[in-house]
């Protein structure tokens, strides 16, 4: 079930009402049937996948609880993992790897089985939740004494198993055991965002993704100029989905009394690549990686070679988990990890230089115009990294890349004549209204704003953006792109 | 609690009265820019009877593109309503007739037959819940109740109704200033250089579901209906396959064994068939890989059509 479908719009007042009506200590119990509903709802085999998840790492934390020895902790730690991580490797990638080591002829003319199957909708999503529950109990940072019915919605909660956030267990369960209440205050909350999330994805997102997905369909074919503005209106395209997503769940979940964390902060407004993906940029992605991953490595406890690889393979393994997104698995995921991971080594060589020119021209340092600078430098450096995430295979990024740098010069001119076209000049017109939102936003947050206004104005606001979604959304049920996950 | 409870049904009714607004501006708007569809057709039709109207899916459409169908009045002296629509088949086509006989009449009926509209409930069931059919179809309470009928009685997708009935695909219609045609219409003086490949993508399209007995009889069925509710209004029916490209026709599958579901319904109900569909096998006659371009209609109505409406009864 999507959250711009109609089964949704009718499907989310009728948990709200049975939710409202069930005694608070059994809300979370609603909240899993709906989510099993939910994930079920078109593909009901799917529940087989999300059932086996839950109960490997319910039965492996319940193991973990219990074992004393240190062997039989590791290995049932070792064993649960393995399973859940193991089997997103498996459907993400067995295919494919399959497939290249025959291309490359390997084993002669031996034919490898192939698997057949991908990952269901959100696969990845709720795997990572499972595997932090798994870790965290391992470490000792959560009990394995939660109940399998509370386990199960966490793994399953239906605002955020397609596309997060991954939530913590840690975080997550508290908020469940002490008792599920929505106020007035969070539920206004919650429809706004989940109206600005809306807005978003079926506005923004949606607009722009035709244009994207026509120049990069066959990108030999496409002028120059039109690579360019599909480049541009590709960063605001995912952007868009994927924090319209978030924030529709976080609204939702909002509804339920239930806080979701953070996921996006304004990631545009970064001042540089690593303030991106550290701190504005799918937040709980980077914090799981963060925390399980990078700290696992050493992190930056083992001195400065150390800490440059680990910070690539995280990309790297960042890189390999976008992998198999609706524009395939390809090597071009790895490249845009190990680009992102460039970017942070640069960073981490130039952080000083920068530190000690901001001590040496400290006016200069804090100017407005230096952080404009920054932001527009940061924004680009990401741009280029998104051609190879959109593009369908490496061949096509250098295309795109190539075509465009041969004209980089001659731009300015052909910006003058390009006929553009009207729904060109909207996909501007929505970007440009979505960046001055954006600063507003960062300055005083808009919906805390709008709860300042009179009645009027915050009124007005709403219903323009209602009448916006109905007028100017597309409705047609276009996927969310990280639902592909 | 009960503050915020006043606040939010006061918001609600000043969104319903906006809501309302739009809605109406949307439909004014639909009367404007209205062309192709066949209910915008009917709602604006200048007399109440006809000699014949044209029922079937977009093969039939081209009889009224531009000034076709005047042209073709002109020289029959017929009044002709041609209510074809793109991707059709006998169930919506049957709404389309029983709508149209609500307030008008009509001596004759041709229909146009097309094997792939009686393979799939893409060509009739989920035609009713098509964004662009609905966007174009002016809000009438009779067609809102004649709709309810259909999803009582036909299993049409109740979404389809609700669609219709909160203008919703009008409201958030892209193209809400553009004149309602049909993206063929544009292509009408096209001529097309025939190509394999886009024929078997075009037939793959047609027939998306592998076809089943139990299914085409089904809508042979309904299309038994349409002919009963003809005739019970008096109508006389007569069927007809038209012209398609030789490339194009004998990829058609399984168009013998339909050909004689088709033949045997008719002959029960004594609707006389004509087929016509390997008059025109020129390339030159088409703008797509089987729609007839103004060469082709042309062609059809001075050789195939015109001595068909203007038979002894065709008046």
């Amino acid at each position: 079930m999507l959250f711009t479908s109609l089964d949704f719009f009718v499907f989310l007042p009728l948990v709200l009402a049975v939710f409202a009506l069930t005694p608070v200590a059994q809300r979370w119990a609603v909240l899993l049937l709906a989510s099993y509903v939910f994930y079920g709802f078109s593909h009901p085999f799917n529940l087989i996948y999300l059932g086996a998840v839950t109960l490997v790492v319910f039965a492996c934390g319940w193991g973990l609880e219990r074992a004393r020895q240190r062997p039989l902790r590791v290995a049932v730690f070792v064993m649960g993992l393995v399973a859940v991580l193991g089997s997103l490797i498996a459907f993400k990638f067995y295919d494919f790897i399959a497939g290249e080591i025959e291309h490359a002829n390997l084993l002669a003319d031996f034919k490898l089985p192939r698997l057949g199957v991908t990952a269901p909708a959100g696969y990845s999503f709720y795997v990572f939740s499972a595997a932090s529950y798994l870790i965290d109990i391992y470490v000792g940072r959560l009990s394995g004494r939660q109940s399998l019915g509370q386990v199960a919605l966490f793994t399953a909660y239906f605002p955020k198993i397609f596309a997060g956030p991954i939530e913590r267990a840690t975080n997550f369960l508290p908020r469940l055991l002490s008792g599920l209440r929505a106020d007035p205050l969070r539920f206004a909350l919650g429809l706004q965002l989940i109206g600005w999330g809306l807005f978003k994805k079926v506005v923004i997102a949606d607009n722009l993704a035709p244009l994207v997905d026509h120049s990069f369909k066959i990108v030999a074919f496409a002028p120059p100029i039109e690579l360019l503005i599909s480049t541009y209106f590709f960063a605001f395209q995912i952007y868009c989905d994927f924090s319209g997503y978030t924030d529709i769940a976080l609204g939702i979940s909002s509804l339920f009394g239930l806080d979701l964390m953070e996921n996006f902060r304004r990631p545009y407004l970064s001042r540089s690549t690593a303030e991106f993906w550290g701190e504005r940029w799918h937040i709980s992605l980077g914090r799981w990686f963060r925390d399980y991953l990078y700290i696992s490595l050493g992190g930056s406890r083992a001195g400065a070679l150390r800490r440059a690889i680990n910070v690539m393979v995280v990309f790297l393994v960042s890189g390999l988990w976008h992998a198999g997104l609706g524009y395939g698995v390809g090597w071009t995921f790895l490249v845009w990890g190990a680009l992102n991971g460039a970017y942070q080594w640069a960073g981490l060589a130039t952080r000083g230089l920068w530190r000690r020119i901001g001590e040496a021209l400290p006016r200069v340092a804090a100017s407005a115009w230096l952080r404009v600078l920054r932001i527009v430098i940061t924004f680009h450096l990401i741009l280029l990294s998104w051609v190879f995430f959109r593009a369908g295979s490496m061949h096509d990024a250098l295309l795109v890349l190539q075509k465009i740098g041969a004209r980089l010069t001659d731009l300015p001119h052909l910006l003058t004549i390009y006929p553009f076209s009207t729904e060109q000049l909207t996909g501007f017109g929505l970007i440009a209204f979505l960046v001055v939102y954006e600063i507003v936003d960062e300055r005083r947050p808009v919906f805390q704003r709008l709860a300042d206004a009179p009645v009027a104005l915050r009124w007005g606001a709403y219903y323009l953006g209602i009448f916006a979604l109905l007028l100017f959304g597309r409705w047609q049920a276009k996927e969310f792109i990280y639902m592909q996950f | 609690m009960k503050q915020f409870g006043k606040s939010a049904l006061l918001f609600v009714a000043i969104g319903l009265l906006l809501y309302a607004g739009v809605f109406v501006a949307t439909e004014r708007l639909l009367l404007r820019n209205g062309h192709s569809n066949p209910f915008f057709k009917i709602a604006t039709a200048e007399a109440r009877d006809y000699d014949w109207v044209i029922l079937g899916a977009s093969h039939a459409m081209p009889f009224d593109f531009a000034d076709f169908n005047a042209l073709m009045q002109r020289e029959t002296g017929l009044r002709i309503l041609n209510l074809a629509a793109q991707g059709t088949g006998p169930l919506y086509n049957r709404f389309v007739i029983e709508h149209f006989l609500r307030a008008h009449r009509t001596r004759n009926l041709l229909y146009v037959v097309d094997s792939f509209a009686f393979t799939s409930r893409a060509w009739n069931e989920d035609r009713f819940a098509d964004a662009k059919l609905i966007r174009g179809t002016p809000f009438a309470p009779t067609l809102a109740r004649l709709m309810g009928n259909y999803v009582r009685r036909d299993g049409v997708d109740p979404r389809a109704l609700l669609d219709y009935l909160s203008g919703f695909s009008k409201i958030n219609n892209r193209d809400r200033f553009r004149r309602d045609a049909w993206e063929g219409e544009a292509q009408f003086d096209r001529v097309y250089r025939s190509s394999a490949t886009a024929v078997a993508q075009r037939i793959a399209y047609l027939y998306p579901d592998a076809t089943m007995p139990d299914v085409r009889a089904r809508y042979l069925k309904q299309f038994a209906d349409l002919i009963a509710i003809a005739h019970e209004n008096g109508i006389r029916v007569i069927a007809v396959k038209l012209p398609v490209p030789a490339l194009f026709r004998k990829q058609l599958p399984n168009e013998a064994e339909f050909d004689a579901a088709a033949a045997g319904i008719l002959m029960d109900h004594a609707v006389p068939l004509q087929d016509f569909s390997a008059a025109l096998d020129n390339p030159n006659f088409y703008f797509d890989t089987d729609h007839l371009n103004r060469a082709g209609v042309t062609e059809s109505f001075q050789r195939l059509l015109k001595p068909l409406l203007m038979t002894p009864g065709g008046r």
